[in-house]
């Protein structure tokens, strides 16, 4: 009895090729999919290179020194504008490249402040630290240029030691303690600024929500266009299409559907990430809607696609599941973009998640104003647009035989 | 506007009927499912649309509705010619399938339906209540569909294919799978419809519903209509008015004329044309033969006997 329902449960597995589909190709996909995003040995990418700018206001051979070493490192991408030539481009000033950060151009810029060489070759007052301007959202890219800054510094400092050597021995140990060289013996300080979180309650958590919202978003908009094909299954899809409705006014209404239960989804969430964790909903209202709407949209017009392209809703449904957790996976729901290579994150951008999570961030954590937000919008909605016409095209399918 | 599809209805008859499908062929890929089929709905009229699985009615239907593009031939409504889609508003369709949404209210199908095929406002209202009154539930108005019984589901599914109060119904298997309560009900709804003017062409499996329920026959196969007509007209034009007689015997008798017997000589078989002239002389001749009748049954010529003897196949094979 027991070998019967096991073997009637095989048959109907091995019948039902989604089932088989579901239970050994989506976790061999999903797995492959992470394995790309964390493993660079298998040849998509090396672990990326944190783009920061340098500044040097202190102009000193030690500063200068110390910046070019940093410079040289294989982990760091320096800011290298093109109207400054070739090579690793050096600001004068602290404003440019505060404002790359505070736009989201780098999430770092290294400074090292003015009189910061004095300081370490005094012994009456404490050194000056080095500072690096943070846009903590990447809290990688920070610890790693931290590290670097620790490590190089220790050699430049640890040759001019070697320099003034001489000297030192000549002198008492009490000597030794007073003089400037005895601070070469310490770390250098570094202050991370945080340009970002300071004034802000809970920042990281928007970010989050809005990456748990896109994934559920897609999987509520699918739900939904799924009752497409139920319709057409219990044939009330062609009682409709004998009605006055038409296939346009159908697909529109199913649409404006998913993309309002949509909008009313994601503002749930963050209303209760602003209840639960203090995530400012209020304070970007304006942006929030801008993004959730065209998401929302983007969304449904995705929904529809995968509905007229399936069979069933099985199928549907399993196609659904890949999709979904193969783009949430790539666009950055699931794990933040900046710890994948830059290849895969290339790859997300072909993910309309890493552009609608692009947008929160420049909502929720740069502040930026609507106007930033152009290059989102831009493709959301163009992807809500295309999406739907093609989904009008392929429904042409339950129009007429 | 529903009064003056039921007045379009009322008019006497033309030459034009209310429906007529011409020489009308449809193919998918290598497949011919209708192969010059052609048929005509008078107006006013019962019409049922017969035929073994896989004829073609239910393309036949799908070209009517214009749900399928036939490759060629002509669909006439009234007199009109018919597009490929759309300029549909004079016709109802009732689908096989319950195509309601179960998790809404009966009276919530209906108006979404009523919306659908365009009313609005008072009209839509009255067409709700007349619909509900009309199929019984007027009480259950409020009950989600997926609570109904087979055969509540459709009576409104019916409904709300003639909320619009359509002067030409199509009905494709509208009694399958409900119990004959639930069928007299249905066909009683119908027939008030009928009584009203509207000129009905369903397509069923039950022979006793063309056969009691319809004006006329049509018999479709393999793509084309191989016979129209009354019943009477149809067994006429086939098997003919004869009745068959099957006389069971306690034991063999010899070889009689005009009457086949099996292989054990225990059955005979007559076809008889006057039962009341020719059963006497025929028990008469079976006794002097030595034999002795223990049963007797007497066939009339039925639509089942028409539908094989054109087919050669049951209806559900």
């Amino acid at each position: 009895m027991i070998w019967t329902v096991v073997r009637v449960g095989l048959l109907r597995m091995w019948h039902g090729r989604t089932e088989i589909l579901l239970t050994f190709v989506v976790p061999i996909v999903f797995f492959t999919v992470f394995a790309f995003i964390f493993d660079e040995q298998i040849g998509l990418g090396k672990s990326p290179k944190v783009n920061l700018a340098l500044v040097d206001e202190d102009h000193t051979p030690l500063s200068r020194d110390l910046l070019s070493s940093l410079a040289e490192s294989e982990m760091l991408r320096v800011y290298s504008p093109a109207e400054h030539g070739a090579g690793p481009h050096i600001f004068n000033s602290v404003d440019p490249a505060e404002d790359l950060v505070l736009a989201g151009a780098l999430p770092l810029a290294v400074l090292v402040p003015d009189g910061w060489t004095d300081s370490l070759m005094t012994a009456e007052s404490e050194p000056i630290s080095l500072q690096l301007l943070a846009d903590s959202s990447d809290p990688v890219a920070t610890q790693v240029v931290t590290a670097l800054i620790r490590q190089t510094s220790g050699q430049v400092l640890a040759e001019l030691a070697r320099q003034q050597i001489a000297t030192v021995l000549s002198l008492s140990s009490d000597q030794f303690s007073a003089s400037a060289v005895a601070r070469f013996t310490k770390p250098v300080g570094i202050d991370v600024v945080d340009l970002f979180a300071a004034d802000k309650a809970n920042p990281v958590v928007s970010m989050y929500a809005a990456g748990i919202a896109v994934m559920f978003l897609l999987f509520g908009a699918v739900g939904n266009s799924g009752t497409l094909l139920e319709e057409e299954e219990n044939q009330t899809l062609d009682r409709l299409m004998c009605s006055e409705l038409s296939m346009t006014q159908l697909l529109a209404g199913k649409w404006l559907l998913m993309t309002v239960v949509g909008i009313v989804q994601v503002t749930v969430m963050f209303a209760w990430a602003q209840l639960a964790f203090g995530v400012d909903l209020l304070g970007h209202l304006p942006g929030f809607m801008v993004m959730t709407v065209v998401t929302a949209a983007a969304a449904g017009s995705f929904a529809l696609v995968l509905a007229t392209l399936c069979k069933n809703r099985v199928q549907l449904n399993a196609v659904a599941i890949i999709l979904i957790l193969c783009m949430s996976a790539l666009g950055g729901s699931m794990v933040p973009r900046y710890v994948m290579s830059e290849t895969m994150q290339e790859v997300g951008k072909l993910t309309f998640n890493a552009w609608a999570l692009d947008g929160y961030i420049k909502v929720f954590w740069r502040d930026l104003p609507l106007a930033d937000l152009a290059p989102e919008l831009t493709v959301l909605v163009a992807t809500a647009i295309v999406l739907f016409v093609v989904a009008r095209l392929t429904a042409r399918r339950w129009e007429r035989s | 506007m529903a009064e003056d599809m039921i007045e379009m209805a009322r008019t006497p008859a033309g030459a034009e009927g209310a429906l007529r499908v011409r020489e009308v062929v449809k193919r998918f890929g290598g497949t011919t499912a209708l192969d010059g089929a052609g048929l005509v709905l008078r107006r006013g009229e019962r019409l049922a649309l017969l035929g073994p699985n896989g004829a073609g009615k239910t393309t036949l239907v799908r070209c009517i509705c214009g749900l399928a593009t036939p490759d060629s031939g002509e669909i006439e409504m009234f007199g009109h010619l018919l597009p490929p889609s759309g300029g549909r508003e004079k016709l109802g369709f009732v689908p096989q399938e319950i195509a309601l949404y179960p998790d809404l209210t009966a009276r919530e199908n209906l108006e979404a339906f009523g919306r659908f095929n365009g009313l609005r406002g008072s009209r839509l209202d009255e067409s709700v209540m007349w619909a509900l009154g009309w199929t019984g539930l007027a009480d259950r108005s409020n009950h989600l569909i997926k609570t109904f019984s087979s055969g509540m589901k459709r009576r409104i599914n019916i409904a709300c294919g003639v909320l619009r109060r359509p002067p030409v119904l199509l009905l494709d298997e509208p009694t399958v799978g409900v119990d004959p309560q639930s069928r007299e009900r249905i066909f009683a709804m119908l027939e008030e419809l009928w009584r009203q003017g509207t000129s009905i062409l369903l397509t069923t499996h039950q022979l006793d519903e063309a056969e009691q329920r319809c004006d006329r026959i049509v018999i479709i196969d393999h793509g084309r209509v191989i016979a129209e007509g009354t019943l009477t007209e149809l067994i006429a034009e086939t098997v003919g008015v004869n009745r068959r007689v099957v006389f069971t015997l306690a034991g063999p008798v010899p070889k009689l004329d005009g009457l086949e017997a099996d292989d054990e000589r225990r059955e005979l078989v007559a076809e008889v044309g006057d039962v009341a002239l020719e059963l006497p002389e025929m028990l008469v001749r079976i006794r002097e033969a030595g034999g002795r009748v223990s049963d007797l049954e007497v066939h009339s010529p039925s639509l089942h006997s028409v539908f094989i003897h054109l087919t050669g196949r049951e209806l559900r094979e």
